[in-house]
C-alpha cells in the first residue's frame, strides 16, 4: 500500500513532464523560423555592410577620383589607393585624377563604412553581400577590376560596336 | 610688447609675425615669407594693434615698437581674418580631394583654425583652364591662387628672373609666365614649395601620394658640390618627393630643379637588381671574384672611373685599394674642375652675406653651383654688395644692371685677377671681400687662378672659396682619389658609377661596373654589379666649403643589393687585402684617424629629427 508520501511524489513527476512536454509540443508546432542556408539567405538590413563595389556614372566614368580619403578615413588601413592622372586618351574618371590602383585587404576589413562615409564622390559602397569565403589568402585582395561595377549596358553597347568598327 | 598678454623682447625692426613666432602665437599668413620682403597682399595677418587707429592691422609689415600691445584674439581680429578667409574662398574650386596640397595646405589648415566653420557662397566661381603646364616640372592651377605674390617676388628678388608674372587685374588677375612660354629657369621648383596652396605643383610628383601617406627624412643632396639640404619623400619603396629643407648656412631653403626634379631613376623599374657575369646574372661571390680576377695586378694598365657623387667612405675604401692590390691603377673622376685643393681658411657659403664687394671668376655660377648663386644674388640685392664678374661670355649674374664684368679671353683669368687689385671698387671695399673663382671647365689654369685670387684676397682684404662643381670633389680630394688621369689606353677599366662621359676607350679588354641603371656600354661589361643610390645607401658628402655632411636614406637596400661600403670591402677581401670592416661606421671611424680631412666622419650626426608638422610659417619645413 503506498503510503501519502510516494502519491506526492508521482504527482510531482508527472506535473514536470507534462510541463516540459508543453514547451517541446509547443515549439513542435510552432511555425519555423530556421532559414536552410545556403539554399535559401536570411533577409538583410536596408542599409547591411557587405562586400564594396566601385561605382561609375551613367556614362560609364568611374567615380573614384583616387584621393586616398577612404584609405585615411579606414581605421584598420586596409585600403590602397595609388592615383595617376587622366588624360585625353585616356579619361577614366572626370576631371583630373583617378585611382591607377584601388585595393581592399577583405581580410581586414571590418565593415565599418568610414570608407562610404568619407568618400568625397560616393564612389566607394558596401553592397549587401557577405559571402566571400574563399581558401587562399591573395584572393582576399580585392582588386579595382574585382570591386568597379560593370559598366552600364548601353555604354558597353557602344564601347563593343565602337571596337568592332 | 606684448602678445596676447605674453610679454615679449626682440631686435628693433622685427616683424609682428616673426615676434609671435617666439612666443609660439600663430598668425596666419599666405603673402608673407620670412626670405621675401614683406607686402601685405592678402590680408590674412591682420591683428589688433595698440596703441594705433582702431582697425585691424597686417602683422607682416607692421615692425614692432617698444611698449606695443598685439592682440590676435580680439573679437575684432578674429573676426577680419575670417572675413578675409571668406574672401579667399569666393572663387576657389574647393577641389581639395584631387589637389596635392591637400593635407599640407595652409588654406585647409588656416580655415579650420581661423575661418567660419561653414560657407555662405552659393555663387558661380570665376573659372579658369587648368591645369596650365608653366614647364614640363610645375602646374599652375589658377583657380586655386590665392594671389600672394610669393611665386612672382621669388622669381623677382631671389631669381632675378622675369618669366613669371601677373596677368589682369584685381579679382580677374591670374599668375602668368611670359607670354606663356614655358619657364626655363634652373631655380622654377622652389615656387612649388612657396605657393601656400594647390596652385603650383609638381608635375613630377603629380597624384604621386599623399602628404600622410609618405615618411621624411633629412637628406643631402647629391648633385652638385653646394650640398643644400633636402627632404627626402618615400611611399612604399620609392623615392616620391624631394622638397627643400631650409639650412641657413648653406641653401636658406632654396634647392635648385636639378635636387629637386633629377630624382626618378631610383624608382625605375629597369633598375639593375642581381650581379651579372659575362651576360648572365649571377652571385656577388662569383661576381666579385670575377671582377676581382679582371682587375688584379694591371697596376698601371688598369683604369677606375668614379662619379661625382663618390661618397667619403667609397673614396677612403678606393684609397686603401689604391694603396694596395690595385696600386698604380690610373683614376679619374668625372664633373670635377680641375682646381687644386683649398685653403683651410676659406670663405664659407654664409660668409657671402657679409661680403662689400664680390668677386666671380671663370664660373657661370647658376650651372656650376646653382644654390650659391642665389647666395650671391641674395648680397647683392638684399645686403647691397658690390659685384665683380670675370668670364669670356655673358653669365646669369649679368642680370644685374650694376654687375661690373670684366670679359677676359679664355684662359687669361688669372692676368685678369691680377689688374683688380687697383680696380676703384676693391680700392676700399668698406668690408669683407669675396672672390670665388672656378676653373672655366678647363679652359683656365686653374693652379694659376687660385694663386691669383689668393693674392688678391690677402690685398683687398678678403677669402677665397674654389668653385668645386662634382658632388664630392672636397672628399675625394681629401681621399687623394680625385684623379684627373687620361684612361685612355687602359687594358682593364673598373667603371663605379656611370660609364665615363668620353665614353669607354677602345682598349680596354676588361670592363666592369657599379651601376644602377641599364646601359647600352654594359653589353661590353664582363661583371656588371648593381648599385644603390644616393636613396638607399649611407655615406657622406664634402660639399665644397668643406663641411661633411650625411647622407639618409629613406629607403631601405632590399636584397639583393648591397651598399657600396660593403661592395668594396669584399672586393678588397677578394684581392687580398684583409680590412675587416663590419659596418660603414667602422670605416668612417678608420677614415677618420687616418686622413686628416676626413676627421669628421667620426662621429655622424643623429639623424635630424623628423619635422613636426609646421603650424606657423612655411608650408614646408
Ligand atoms: S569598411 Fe571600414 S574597415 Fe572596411 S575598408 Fe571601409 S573603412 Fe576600412
Ligand atoms: S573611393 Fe572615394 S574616397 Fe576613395 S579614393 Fe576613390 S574617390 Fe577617394
Ligand atoms: S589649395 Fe588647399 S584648399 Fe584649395 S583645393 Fe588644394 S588643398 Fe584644397
Ligand atoms: S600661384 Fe601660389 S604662390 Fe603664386 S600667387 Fe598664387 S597662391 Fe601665391
Ligand atoms: S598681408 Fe600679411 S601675410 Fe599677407
Amino acid at each position: 500500500m503506498p503510503d501519502e508520501k510516494d502519491q506526492e511524489s508521482v504527482i510531482d513527476d508527472v506535473t514536470a513532464l507534462a510541463k516540459g512536454l508543453k514547451t517541446t509540443l509547443g515549439e513542435f508546432f510552432s511555425p519555423v523560423v530556421t532559414t536552410m542556408y545556403p539554399e535559401e539567405k536570411s533577409p538583410r538590413a536596408e542599409r547591411y555592410r557587405g562586400r564594396h563595389y566601385l561605382r561609375r556614372y551613367d556614362n560609364g566614368l568611374e567615380r573614384c577620383i583616387g584621393c586616398e580619403l577612404c584609405a585615411a578615413a579606414c581605421p584598420v588601413g586596409c585600403i590602397l589607393v595609388i592615383a595617376a592622372e587622366n588624360t585625353e586618351e585616356k579619361q577614366v574618371s572626370p576631371g583630373e585624377r583617378y585611382a591607377k590602383t584601388y585595393e581592399i585587404n577583405m581580410l581586414r576589413c571590418i565593415f565599418c563604412g568610414y570608407c562610404e562615409d568619407a568618400c568625397p564622390v560616393q564612389a566607394i559602397v558596401l553592397g549587401p553581400e557577405y559571402e566571400m569565403s574563399d581558401v587562399s589568402r591573395e584572393k582576399f585582395i580585392f582588386t579595382k577590376e574585382k570591386l568597379l561595377e560593370p559598366l552600364p549596358p548601353d555604354v558597353e553597347a557602344r564601347l563593343k560596336s565602337k571596337e568592332q568598327k | 610688447m606684448t602678445i596676447d598678454g605674453q610679454s615679449v623682447t626682440v631686435p628693433p625692426g622685427t616683424l609682428i609675425v616673426e615676434a609671435a613666432k617666439n612666443v609660439g602665437v600663430e598668425i596666419p599668413v599666405f603673402c608673407y615669407h620670412h626670405k621675401l620682403d614683406p607686402v601685405g597682399a592678402c590680408r590674412l595677418c591682420l591683428v589688433d594693434i595698440a596703441p594705433g587707429p582702431p582697425r585691424p592691422q597686417t602683422a607682416c609689415t607692421t615692425p614692432v615698437a617698444p611698449n606695443m600691445v598685439i592682440k590676435t584674439q580680439s573679437a575684432m581680429a578674429v573676426q577680419a581674418r575670417a572675413e578675409i578667409l571668406e574672401f579667399e574662398l569666393v572663387n576657389h574650386p574647393l577641389d581639395c580631394p584631387v589637389c596635392d596640397k591637400g593635407g599640407e595646405c595652409p588654406l585647409q589648415d588656416f580655415t579650420f583654425r581661423h575661418g567660419y566653420p561653414t560657407s555662405r557662397i552659393d555663387g558661380p566661381r570665376l573659372h579658369f583652364k587648368k591645369p596650365i603646364p608653366l614647364s614640363a616640372n610645375i602646374a599652375l592651377d589658377r583657380e586655386r591662387c590665392v594671389l600672394c605674390y610669393r611665386c612672382t617676388r621669388y622669381y623677382d628678388e631671389i631669381a632675378w628672373e622675369q618669366e613669371l608674372t601677373t596677368g589682369q587685374r584685381g579679382v580677374q588677375s591670374f599668375i602668368t609666365s611670359q607670354f606663356d612660354q614655358p619657364l626655363t629657369s634652373i631655380f622654377s621648383g622652389n615656387i612649388i614649395d612657396l605657393c601656400p596652396v594647390g596652385a603650383l605643383t609638381s608635375r613630377v610628383w603629380r597624384f604621386e601620394s599623399r602628404p600622410w601617406d609618405m615618411t621624411q627624412t633629412g637628406s643631402v643632396c647629391s648633385k652638385c658640390a653646394v650640398g643644400c639640404s633636402v627632404t627626402l619623400w618615400q611611399r612604399r619603396g620609392q623615392l616620391v618627393r624631394v622638397t627643400s629643407r631650409e639650412n641657413d648656412d648653406i641653401d636658406e631653403g632654396w634647392i635648385c630643379d636639378r635636387g629637386r626634379f633629377d630624382y626618378t631613376d631610383v624608382n625605375d623599374p629597369k633598375r639593375l637588381r642581381v650581379p651579372v657575369v659575362k651576360g648572365a646574372g649571377s652571385t656577388w661571390n662569383t661576381a666579385i671574384d670575377a671582377l676581382a680576377a679582371g682587375i688584379k695586378g694591371k697596376g698601371p694598365k688598369l683604369g677606375i672611373s668614379l662619379p661625382q657623387d663618390l661618397t667619403n667612405e667609397e673614396a677612403f675604401l678606393f684609397r686603401r685599394l689604391l694603396d694596395g692590390p690595385l696600386k698604380g691603377a690610373k683614376v679619374k673622376m668625372h664633373g670635377r674642375t680641375a682646381l687644386p685643393e683649398p685653403d683651410p681658411n676659406q670663405l664659407l657659403i654664409k660668409e657671402i652675406d657679409d661680403a662689400r664687394v664680390i668677386v666671380v671668376v671663370a664660373s657661370d655660377t647658376e650651372k656650376d653651383v646653382p644654390v650659391v648663386n642665389l647666395r650671391i644674388k641674395k648680397a647683392v640685392s638684399k645686403r647691397g654688395a658690390q659685384l665683380i664678374v670675370v668670364h669670356p661670355d655673358g653669365v646669369d649674374l649679368d642680370r644685374n644692371p650694376h654687375t661690373v664684368h670684366v670679359r677676359n679671353a679664355a684662359g687669361s683669368a688669372a692676368a685678369e685677377v691680377e689688374k683688380l687689385a687697383s680696380h676703384e671698387l676693391l680700392k676700399s671695399p668698406g668690408g669683407p671681400v669675396a672672390i670665388l673663382f672656378g676653373d672655366g671647365h678647363g679652359s683656365e689654369d686653374a693652379a694659376d687662378l687660385a694663386a691669383a685670387c689668393a693674392e688678391l684676397a690677402s690685398k683687398v682684404g678678403g677669402k677665397v672659396m674654389p668653385l668645386y662643381r662634382a658632388t664630392n670633389e672636397r672628399g675625394a680630394l681629401d681621399a687623394g682619389v680625385a684623379g684627373w688621369d687620361k684612361l685612355d689606353g687602359v687594358q682593364a677599366l673598373l667603371s663605379w658609377g656611370p660609364p665615363p662621359t668620353a665614353g669607354i676607350p677602345s682598349s680596354v679588354k676588361f670592363l666592369a661596373t657599379w651601376d644602377h641603371l641599364q646601359r647600352p656600354d654594359h653589353s661590353r661589361a664582363a661583371v656588371v654589379l648593381p648599385a644603390t643610390t644616393f636613396a638607399e645607401q649611407q655615406g657622406s658628402y664634402t660639399n665644397l666649403e668643406g663641411r661633411v655632411q650625411f647622407l639618409r636614406p629613406p629607403i631601405p637596400v632590399a636584397e639583393p643589393l648591397k651598399e657600396s661600403w660593403e661592395v668594396l670591402t669584399e672586393l678588397a677581401v677578394a684581392l687580398g687585402l684583409e680590412l675587416g670592416y663590419t659596418g660603414i661606421f667602422a670605416v668612417q671611424r678608420d677614415a677618420a684617424q687616418t686622413l686628416p680631412g676626413l676627421a669628421d666622419l667620426a662621429e655622424p650626426p643623429s639623424p635630424t629629427p623628423v619635422p613636426t608638422p609646421v603650424l606657423i610659417g612655411p608650408a614646408h619645413p
